[in-house]
This record gives structure tokens, C-alpha cells and sequence, in this order.
């Protein structure tokens, strides 16, 4: 990959998105996880990119999804997305789906290297010599520590969101130039719906507690509706959420809907 | 005992608010988060020596898949406010502490349905275009809302001892428990609810349930599924390359052949 000269407004942008990116965990839940801090990651580049108040309101809620991955590879995704929203600007090459789809395909796996490296690595190896100092009183011992672990977090963070930047600008224009647009979307979209549905199994959870007594023996009902297909109401569950969705019902609504029955519910022994 | 409380406090405000900012899990170790304990209430000796048997104790335990066995910060910060302020030793602080963990992780499942209902409230605020007042928002909230009710805990374990804690939760009726807590497994759900119903397409929608099986029934992890799918997905795309060019050379063919017609006659 040749080497990119970055104009002065980019590295403006990049600075602001590095220091927004550092709110990963401001205003976490469990609808959105990380969703807010997405939002306020992409605010300086959209804020560059969109000059029509109305489209950069639309931007900024395409951006307020669900996402969720590791705080340092976190930048890396913003950058990429920075990328592909100014190729949607310039260019129109690419759309918001082509953009969402990119997102939700990489934070499974960039979950998955951020904690194996950062978390059961450089962590373990800090800790080990922050241990060592700390066991005698010494205060330098929780120095190292915070400059390890966390100051290869912050110089890891901003490198990322650039690489990000870069390798997205670059890959997107010689996909475009061969007018390959269409069919990096659908790839994009056959891993991000595969990890989608990935996520759907190992993070949605109904837990159903009811039993039915019939003559002497009790019947576990969540048993049965597993033996039928293990999960299946997790997928029931959201399909059904997306068919709501569809007819225009409001997340909030739904959110609430489910606060309100799995407490009612619970109280007759069915959660 | 309330001004300790409210200095217990204060250090757990400083160790989950730098780490919030700096999207870190660093001062939340027990090893920074201990020392900070002990500066606050005026032993750091203490802090920093208990951080290192603190830190060594939780290293094992990992965050790994967003769900924590024992919340070991809080854990921490009472076991080094116990040991500093009643002179008991680490051992006793952190079993004296360990309840607390306990009791943070059930009330935390009990505010996650809190937190997530205000999903819509930063959509709506994210439509307003007002980015000002959606990071200041976003940024407060990470600092003082987020962990509201474990902040209350930690000020009332220290104030007023952890008995008193314990039978105030173990009062409230089962139901509530259960209840709270299988809402807050379903509402993930809305999330990839909104995520599906932007990129499904009919043509390639069935890969929802190869994941789905991949994670579900063969146990794989994300990084496996996001390979093999990784590989699934660029063979798709150059197929679809080689129908492509395919397309354009049959059309350049074409029309190669449109002009020789055209001189032929």
C-alpha cells in the first residue's frame, strides 16, 4: 500500500475522532453497547463531510446502531468508517448499507483480537512486573502498570483509527475503479448477517422458567423448546422484533414491551 | 464512618471515571484501583502492597464475552477500606468485600433494563444534529449514571456495614429478580433486531442462520465463524467478479462483432 500524504483537514478530523473514541464505555446498555460512543467517535467526520443539516442528522442516527467490539480496535472500525462516508460523499460509490454492513461484519472478529492481545497478553505481562514492584510498596510499580497496559491502548487506539483511514480510502478507490461495488456490498453483508446471527446466539437469551405439572411429572418447557431446536427462541424472538420494526413499532416501545412482560410474566412463574 | 464512605466513594469515581474517558480497563484493575483507594484515605503504602495480592488474585479473571464473575474493583476498594480503616488484613477485607461483589453484580442486572430503556432518548438526541450536547450528555452518564446504583452500594457498605445490604436485596420478591433479569437477556435483542432488519436481504439472508448454527450448535467462537464466513464471503465476491467480467467481455465481444458486420456489408 503506497503511503498516503493526509491532508490537514483529515488529520484535524482524525485528532477530534481520537479523542471522542476514548468514550467506549460512556453510556453502554444493552440495546446499543457501544452505539453512543460510535456516534460521538464519527461526529468530527461527519461534521467535515455532510454541510446539509438534514443529512447530517440522518448520518449521525445511522451511526447511533448497535455496536459492540473491543475499546482499541474500536478506532480501527471508525477509521474504516470515516473512509467509506467520505466515498459516499465524493464519490457516491458507497451506500449506508455498504457502510453498516462493513461495521457489523468486522466487530466480531476485532472483539475477539483486541481481548486475546491486549486483555490475556499485555495485561497479564503489566500486571506480572506491576506485581513484583507493588509486593515491596513501591509505587512505581502501578506507574508501569498504567503505562503498559494502558499507554499501549491509547498510542495502539490512534494508529488503528489511521491505519483505518488509509487502508479503507485506498481499498474502497480500486474496488470502485473496477465497479465492483455491488458485490463487495453482498459479501459485506453474507459476513455481517452470518455474525449477526452469531451474536444472536451467544448474547440473546430467553429464559424461560416455566414448568407444567402434568399428573405426577413436571415438564420443563424451556427443555422441550430446545430438544425442538436449541435456541429457537432467541431467533423467534428477534425475527419477531424485526417484524415489529418493520410495521414502524419504535424501539422504545419494544424495550419497555419487554420490561413490562418479563416482569408480569415472571410473576406468574413463566421467567 | 460517612466521610470514609463518601472518600470510598470518591476513589471509585476517580478509577471507573478515568477509565470511562479513556475507554481503558486499566484504573479499574485492582492494582491502580487499590493504591488510589489507599491515597484517598491517606494510607498509599497500604494501598499499593494490597494491590499487588488483589491483582494477582483477579488476574484470572476475565472480562471476556462482556460477563464478570466478581466485580473487582469494587471488590478492591472495599478490601482495601476495610484493612485501612478497621485494621483487619487483606484476607478478611476481601471476604468482608466479596458479598459486595455479589450484591453489585444483582443490582447491576437490575439497573441494565434502566440504562437500556434510554437507548431511543440517544437516538432522538443523536436526530437533533446537536453533537455538542450528546457527547456532554454521553460523557456525564458515563461518569456519574452508569454506575449509579453501584456507586450508592459502595457508599452505603461502607456507612452502614453489609449486613444491613444484603437483607434489604434479599427482601425483595424472587419475581422481580427473575423477571428484571430475563428482560435484560431479551433486550440485546432489540439491538440486532434494529442491525437485521437494515442489512437483511432476501437473497442472502439465510447466513443469519449459518452463524446462528456456527455459534449456537459447533460452540465456535467470533473469530472462528468471522474466518470461515470471512472465506465464504470473498469467494462470493469473486465469483460474482468473474460473472462481471464475463458480462463486460461478452458485451466488448459484441460489439466487436456489431462493427465487423457493419464493414462486412
Amino acid at each position: 500500500m503506497a503511503k498516503m500524504e493526509l491532508s490537514a483537514q483529515e488529520k484535524k478530523t482524525l485528532k477530534s475522532m481520537f479523542w471522542n473514541s476514548g468514550l467506549v464505555f460512556c453510556g453502554f446498555n444493552m440495546v446499543k453497547m457501544e452505539g453512543n460512543a460510535f456516534t460521538c467517535t464519527m461526529a468530527p467526520a461527519i461534521e467535515e463531510l455532510y454541510s446539509d443539516p438534514e443529512e447530517r442528522k440522518q448520518a449521525l442516527v445511522r451511526h447511533n446502531n448497535f455496536f459492540n467490539t473491543h475499546a482499541v480496535l474500536f478506532s480501527f472500525i471508525a477509521g474504516l468508517a470515516y473512509a467509506l462516508e467520505r466515498e459516499k460523499v465524493t464519490k457516491g460509490s458507497v451506500d449506508d448499507d455498504t457502510i453498516e454492513n462493513i461495521k457489523v461484519a468486522l466487530m466480531g472478529p476485532t472483539a475477539g483480537i483486541g481481548d486475546a492481545f491486549f486483555f490475556n497478553c499485555v495485561r497479564v505481562i503489566a500486571a506480572g512486573i506491576g506485581i513484583g514492584l507493588c509486593a515491596e510498596g513501591n509505587l512505581l510499580g502501578v506507574l508501569i502498570f498504567v503505562l503498559l497496559y494502558g499507554g499501549s491502548q491509547v498510542v495502539a487506539r490512534w494508529y488503528l483509527l489511521k491505519i483505518g483511514y488509509t487502508m479503507g480510502t485506498s481499498f474502497i478507490d480500486s474496488i470502485f475503479s473496477s465497479g465492483l461495488m455491488t458485490s463487495l456490498t453482498k459479501s459485506a453483508a453474507i459476513l455481517g448477517l452470518s455474525m449477526v446471527g452469531a451474536m444472536v446466539a451467544s448474547m440473546v437469551n430467553v429464559k424461560l422458567a416455566w414448568t407444567i405439572q402434568v399428573g405426577q411429572t413436571s415438564v420443563v418447557v424451556l427443555d422441550v423448546v430446545n430438544s425442538i431446536m436449541p435456541g429457537i427462541l432467541s431467533v423467534a424472538l428477534v425475527f419477531g422484533l424485526v417484524a415489529l420494526i418493520k410495521k414502524g413499532v419504535r424501539p422504545v416501545t419494544l424495550v419497555l414491551g419487554i420490561l413490562v412482560l418479563s416482569v408480569a410474566l415472571a410473576f406468574f412463574g413463566i421467567f | 464512618m460517612i466521610q470514609s464512605a463518601l472518600l470510598v466513594m470518591l476513589a471509585w469515581l476517580i478509577v471507573n471515571g478515568v477509565d470511562r474517558v479513556m475507554s481503558w480497563q486499566t484504573f479499574a484493575r485492582p492494582i491502580v484501583t487499590a493504591a488510589i483507594t489507599g491515597l484517598v484515605l491517606g494510607d498509599l503504602t497500604t494501598g499499593v502492597v494490597m494491590g499487588a495480592s488483589l491483582e494477582a488474585i483477579f488476574m484470572g479473571i476475565s472480562a471476556i464475552g462482556g460477563s464478570v464473575p466478581a466485580d473487582a474493583c469494587s471488590a478492591s476498594i472495599i478490601a482495601v477500606a476495610m484493612t485501612i480503616l478497621t485494621g483487619v488484613d487483606t484476607e478478611t477485607g476481601l471476604a468482608l468485600a466479596m458479598p459486595i461483589g455479589t450484591l453489585m453484580a444483582t443490582v447491576g442486572e437490575m439497573y441494565k433494563p434502566v440504562l437500556a430503556s434510554l437507548a431511543p432518548y440517544w437516538e432522538h438526541l443523536a436526530g437533533t444534529g446537536n453533537m455538542k450536547s450528546f457527547r456532554i450528555q454521553t460523557i456525564l452518564c458515563g461518569l456519574f449514571v452508569d454506575r449509579l446504583p453501584q456507586t450508592i452500594i459502595l457508599f452505603l457498605a461502607v456507612a452502614f456495614g453489609v449486613e444491613g445490604l444484603q437483607s434489604v436485596i434479599g427482601n425483595l420478591p424472587a419475581w422481580v429478580m427473575s423477571g428484571l433479569s430475563a428482560a435484560s437477556g431479551m433486550m440485546t435483542g432489540v439491538g440486532f433486531a434494529i442491525l437485521t432488519s437494515m442489512i437483511w436481504d432476501k437473497e442472502i439472508g439465510g447466513f443469519f442462520f449459518v452463524g446462528f448454527v456456527l455459534s449456537k450448535y459447533l460452540g465456535l467462537g467470533q473469530l472462528p465463524i468471522a474466518i470461515i464466513m470471512a472465506v465464504v464471503a470473498i469467494m462470493y465476491f469473486y465469483n460474482d467478479k468473474k460473472l462481471l467480467d464475463a458480462k463486460t467481455a461478452n458485451a466488448a465481444a459484441a460489439s466487436a462483432n456489431g462493427n465487423n458486420e457493419e464493414d462486412f456489408f
